[in-house]
């Protein structure tokens, strides 16, 4: 079985460790304990008969990406760039950020991910969809599960190639 | 004139002087800053003299309450003491003992290699004299491999791994090994440093580092320097011949064979570290 790592990563409180506690645990708390450093754990999921062990990089969020330690990120092969659809401040930083990490990292596969979807109407996602710098692949909660299972898969599909 | 007028008259003139100074007593009572005034140095006067002279009168009580207190709640007492004390003196002895190991190793080096008690006695009965010393320390104290982990760097993915006893899932052990690396690496940057071993009690984490992965050997017991080094040694000398080949292929196929090969090297004695180490011929 082959292993990959995947990083966590976009500005603090945006709902990192909720996704990775939501996906590994089946669990998610409404008490906001700010990550300190990184936390590692695995899951292995089998997709379309075959399976694939994920690595997954818990990192403690900052608000621009050139902040966080380069060697979280080596040895990556994907990166979940996570921002809050309520707070515009984690999204400003946006194009900058995937600019370094795209840099930094060349083939990874890369994914924008808009967190706390369970928090607002459809009418104010289409207005923070037409102000974000890069569209988001996929929208999520952490509270409520919803595609969070699919974003992790799909990340998984697309690595076993 | 009436007789109750009279009397009070007479009252009059004879408690004038009681009068006025019973005045001045109540006005006293009643005001709170002459009163301070007139109480504050009686008591300031008292307090001293309990200030001085409390370790006097009131030591025995004082000393009979903490017995006891100290009687009744012994028990938690320890309960709160013990852990601290017993870790302190573990890891003191176990230091300690480093210390005396390491100095044995030195005198061992010097009397011994050249030595004529060590000719002696190899020609009577056949034993290096190196050998004996090193079989002796062996058995006092032999630091002994727990768990082996070979990860790629950076991903921090584990190529291959054994363990004395399965404990926690290994695959998140090298991964979070390698992020508190990469965590400590990076936070004191020392040029190309890297880290190199992770203590806790009397338990260590040696850090191998090879291209593109690093050994990690988790040792229980106290490691004398010439141990790490000889732990490199062994380390060094197992990737060259074993994981050269195994670890072509990077997708979890050889992971059994590289564990199978791990335990023949490292865990086929019940003391610790590969044999075949020091190999100084002297004799
Ligand atoms: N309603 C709602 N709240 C969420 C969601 N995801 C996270 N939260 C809340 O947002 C807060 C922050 O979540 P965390 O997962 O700790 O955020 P983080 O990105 O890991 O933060 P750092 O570790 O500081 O970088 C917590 O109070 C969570 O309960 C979500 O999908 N919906
Ligand atoms: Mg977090």
């Amino acid at each position: 079985m082959i292993s990959k790592k995947i990083v966590l990563t976009g500005c603090f409180g945006v709902g990192k460790t909720s996704l990775f506690n939501r996906f590994l645990y089946q669990k998610f708390s409404e008490k906001y304990l700010s990550t300190i450093g990184v936390k590692v754990d695995k899951k292995v999921v089998e997709i379309d008969g075959r399976k694939i062990s994920l690595l997954i990089w818990d990192v403690a969020g900052e608000v621009a990406q050139e902040k966080v330690p380069q060697s979280y990120y080596l040895g990556a092969s994907a990166v979940i760039y996570v921002f809050d659809l309520t707070r515009p401040s984690t999204y400003l930083n946006m194009q900058s950020d995937l600019d370094y990490l795209g840099k930094m990292l060349k083939s990874v596969t890369l994914k924008v991910v808009g967190n706390k979807v369970d928090l607002v109407t459809a009418e104010q996602i289409g207005m923070v969809e037409a102000e974000l710098p890069h569209p988001a692949d996929c929208l999520t909660s952490a509270k409520t599960g919803e595609n969070v299972e699919t974003l992790f898969l799909s990340i998984g599909k697309e690595l076993l190639g | 004139m009436d007789e109750r007028l009279l009397m009070n008259k007479l009252r009059e003139i004879l408690l004038a002087e009681d009068r006025e100074e019973l005045q001045h007593l109540k006005k006293t009572l009643d005001d709170p800053q002459l009163l301070s005034q007139k109480i504050s140095p009686i008591l300031e006067e008292r307090l001293q003299f309990f200030k001085e002279n409390f370790p006097v009168e009131f030591r025995l009580a004082v000393e009979d309450i903490i017995d006891k207190k100290l009687e009744s709640s012994r028990e938690e007492l320890l309960e709160i003491i013990y852990p601290a004390l017993g870790q302190m003196i573990k890891k003191y002895i176990q230091h300690q003992f480093q210390l005396l190991k390491e100095s044995i190793e030195e005198q061992i080096r010097n009397t011994f290699q050249v030595g004529i008690i060590g000719r002696i006695r190899y020609a009577l009965f056949g034993v290096k004299p190196q050998k004996m010393a090193e079989d002796i320390l062996q058995k006092l104290d032999g630091p002994v491999v727990e768990e082996i982990f070979i990860i790629e760097h950076h991903s921090g993915i584990l190529l291959g791994s054994a363990s004395r006893q399965e404990t926690m899932d290994l695959d998140m052990v090298a991964g979070m090994l390698t992020a508190i690396k990469a965590f400590v690496e990076d936070a004191f940057r020392r040029g190309s440093e890297k880290l190199e071993s992770v203590q806790y009690g009397t338990f260590s984490i040696h850090l191998e580092n090879f291209s593109s992965y690093y050994i990690a050997a988790a040792i229980s017991g106290s490691v004398s320097a010439k141990e790490r080094s000889e732990l490199s040694d062994s380390l060094a000398k197992f990737a060259e011949s074993e994981l050269r080949i195994n670890l072509k292929k990077r997708d979890g196929s050889s992971h059994y064979e590289i564990k199978r090969r791990l335990e023949k090297y490292f865990f086929k004695t019940s003391t610790s570290l590969p044999a075949g180490k020091l190999k100084t011929e002297t004799l």
